[in-house]
């Protein structure tokens, strides 16, 4: 069975943002890295959310040298306890999709940043690591980019679909190429 | 706006959409747009910058910052020219045709490519795309108002839509969208300079005398002066006093370094508000207000709709609702008849005062019905969601009045004007020019709200927009030596501003655009207070300005002096240090 993953349609995408400040606050309740794990992009080709593919050989699980990111439960995982903060995985990474960062955990009162003298622009427990989508894996709800988006531009891929897909696809392909020999209309 | 929303997902077969940054700035209307789109109708986008909408329209009208009224003109006269005008409707339903004929015949296709750069192709297009639709609709927001002529713009806008015969029906109209959840309510309560609750003019008699009977004083027969007007009002003496609530004028107001000059001459300034505002940081008395989710009452939004609102949380500490605050002011200052216990009062006095538009939402329907659209002037009534329904105009004569616009962006066609009744014209006050080769056009960025007073406290918020960005175009930064993430110094006549540059082609060559989100960068530090003669509405959009690549140091410099205007010397007074003993607020 393929990795799941998330993918948008750039047709619907209004680069709105909403995807990504569900993103920060589900992982920020759960004790997680509180940013976003995929990347609203502009572009005048179109605009969609850029995250990981859970690629099936990923560069990325490949490069680590301490073993925090792992293929397993259909995605691939890392794990910001392990992680060492190398970057090795944002560049061996083909879309873009990790990014180095690093929050203050949730028991730490974050200052309102207009109001902080630069002199005490300190935060304890800061710990600087990749950040990779992990599907939301801990919520019961599924990923929440997928649940807020306004325009339903975002889905859930799991491992069948594409498969099903394809086979649409291909029956579609046969009756294109029939119509072809035939000289006929489909 | 004219018509409510989901009509547009509905009804709309044709959706033009002007100087709105939608997908941004209103994305659960662009989500309208998508489904409307989804069911095959036509999109077209008239906007400088490639924003979402645009990216995704079906024909964009790449027009320059500040040239609408020659695009709706040239729209106009393809439309008259190709007999695509409804002309049952300009006969039966509308007032000044034929002048308006007669003014779009300069604007062909090719004198407006001249003007704009506007291919002629997508200009015919569009407008057959226009004329010829079932429902069509226009969507609109501050790219068209914020102008010295922006009245003229939306005029324009409605004589497209009148000529059409998109008027009166689902899925068609004017809609202005308001940027606010209760913009509309403040406006409908008469929070404007020159008129009462339910826009009735302070300068008619008989409106005044509604009023009177029911408040027990004499009011003001004339109008009030306009928010822009303010800074100047204070240098001369004519004001001594300020009361600022909901809102941060020293961020949101064009040319805002001289409106904190202004205020820094005030006897007393007051500002109200649900955090300390880098305007209450002047203030002398401070006054904390409760927010939306701490108050009970009525928001009413973009389409008209009146919406119960119901409290969530108890406000922190001190906070009370605005209309607490304004009643116990009210009692001090020996008016006590502003007694009332809950905003039911309030609004049943609203109902009562205002019959006609607001006098069957009652509280008792608003529990049960999702919202009610005004005008609903009996409790049997099921409210508007769209207006004017079979042509039927609130005019004098119940037709509307179209009326000729004219433009020139270097200086006001007035012989044109003097050719007609009721022409309106326009002209862009500062133009680019040698010292400041680029036009400056400002706006919003997704999820940042204003002044941030809000969105800036969030943490989420603040990680999926963390600081300003100047946008550029590639060609213009490639000339300039900028690259994407280089600092950047941005300045008018105004003043100067410095932040990092986003590279990209959103914005077209010799155009830059940023946002007023950030003290640390304040665009409006650099537009022009230059007014529209009927709104009062001043140029957010239009700017001459240049730009240069600076240093980290000399970005770092900056910053500090931003810091120190914005921040006053607030952790100073915090720690106990306070120098002037001016500011003795209760926060």
């Amino acid at each position: 069975m393929f990795n799941r993953f998330v993918i948008a349609n750039p047709d619907r995408c209004l680069g709105c943002y909403t995807c990504m400040a569900a993103c920060v606050v589900n992982h920020q309740k759960q004790g997680f890295q509180a940013y976003p794990r995929l990347f609203v992009t502009y572009s005048p080709a179109g605009t969609m959310p850029v995250q990981c593919h859970h690629c099936e050989d990923a560069p990325c699980a490949l490069v680590c040298p301490v073993k925090a990111i792992e293929i397993k439960d259909q995605m691939v995982k890392l794990n910001e306890g392990l992680c060492i903060g190398c970057k090795m995985c944002a560049l061996a990474c083909p879309f873009g999709a990790i990014t180095i960062q690093g929050a203050p955990p949730p028991s730490v009162q974050a200052e309102p940043t207009s109001l902080l003298s630069s002199l005490l622009a300190w935060l304890a427990g800061h710990k600087t690591i990749g950040i990779k989508c992990d599907l939301c894996d801990f919520d019961e709800e599924g990923p929440q980019c997928v649940r807020v988006c306004p325009t339903k531009a975002l889905q859930l891929v799991e491992g069948g679909d594409v498969e099903r897909w394809s086979k649409l696809k291909r029956a579609g392909a046969v009756t294109g190429a029939v119509a072809i020999f035939k000289g006929a209309e489909g | 706006m004219t018509n409510s929303v989901p009509e547009i997902g509905q009804y709309s077969d044709v959706i033009f959409i002007i100087g709105s940054n939608t997908a941004e700035c209103h994305p659960l209307i662009a989500r309208q747009v998508i489904k409307a789109k989804e069911r095959g109708a036509k999109l077209i986008v008239a906007d400088p910058r490639l924003t979402e909408m645009a990216n995704k329209a079906d024909i964009w009208l790449r027009v320059p910052a500040g040239y609408n009224i020659s695009l709706i003109n040239g729209l106009l006269h393809i439309i008259v020219k190709e007999n695509l005008y409804n002309s049952d409707f300009v006969q039966n339903h509308a007032e000044g045709f034929d002048e308006v004929a007669r003014a779009v015949e300069d604007y062909t296709p090719a004198y407006v490519e001249k003007l704009t750069g506007i291919p002629q192709q997508d200009l015919v297009e569009a407008a057959r795309f226009f004329g010829r639709a079932k429902n069509a609709t226009i969507l609109y927001c501050m790219g068209v108002t914020q102008f010295s002529y922006g009245t003229g713009n939306v005029v324009s806008l409605s004589n497209l839509a009148v000529v059409t015969g998109n008027m009166g029906r689902p899925g068609t109209g004017v809609n202005p969208l308001r940027g606010q959840n209760n913009v509309q309510g403040a406006c409908d309560m008469g929070c404007l300079s020159n008129v009462l609750p339910g826009y009735l003019a302070v300068t008619d008699e008989k409106n005044r005398a509604r009023f009177e009977k029911e408040w027990h004083v004499r009011l003001p027969s004339k109008p009030g002066l306009r928010i822009p007007e303010i800074g100047d009002a204070i240098l001369n003496g004519r004001v001594r006093a300020a009361y600022v609530f909901g809102e941060n004028p020293v961020m949101s107001d064009p040319d805002s370094s001289h409106l904190r000059h202004a205020f820094e001459h005030l006897d007393l300034l007051v500002v109200q508000d649900i955090f300390l505002t880098e305007t209450a940081r002047l203030a002398h008395v401070v006054l904390p207000a409760a927010c939306w989710g701490e108050k009970e009452g009525t928001f009413t939004n973009t389409e008209r709709r009146v919406q119960r609102v119901r409290k969530a949380v108890n406000p922190p500490g001190e906070a009370r609702d605005d209309w607490w605050i304004f009643s116990a002011l009210a009692q001090k200052m020996d008016y006590g008849r502003m007694n009332y216990l809950h905003p039911q009062e309030i609004w049943d006095e609203v109902r009562r005062l205002v019959p006609e538009k607001f006098g069957g939402i009652s509280y008792d329907r608003l529990e049960k019905a999702r919202g009610i659209s005004w005008p609903c002037p009996a409790e049997d009534h099921p409210g508007t969601p769209f207006l004017y329904e079979g042509g039927k105009f609130a005019t004098a004569s119940g037709k509307a009045n179209l009326r000729p616009v004219f433009f020139d962006p270097t200086r006001l066609p007035e012989e044109k004007v003097k050719q007609f009744k009721h022409a309106l014209a326009g002209k862009i006050t500062e133009l680019p020019d040698e010292e400041y080769p680029f036009t400056l056009t400002t706006g919003r960025r997704g999820y940042h709200y204003h002044t941030g007073t809000m969105t800036r406290k969030s943490w989420p918020i603040t990680q999926v927009t963390p600081q300003q960005l100047i946008e550029i175009n590639p060609r213009d930064a490639r000339k300039l030596g900028i690259e994407d993430g280089d600092f950047v110094k941005l300045s008018t006549r105004r003043g100067s501003i410095a932040a990092k540059a986003w590279v990209t082609e959103r914005v077209p060559e010799k155009t830059v655009f940023t946002s007023f989100h950030f003290w640390e960068a304040n665009v409006n530090e650099l537009t022009i207070n230059s007014t529209d003669p009927v709104a009062c509405i001043p140029e957010f959009k239009v700017a001459a300005a240049k730009v240069e690549k600076i240093t980290p140091a000399e970005f770092q410099a900056i910053l500090q002096e931003k810091k120190k205007k914005y921040l006053v010397d607030l952790e100073e007074e915090v720690a106990g240090q306070s120098k002037s003993g001016r500011r003795e607020a209760h926060v």
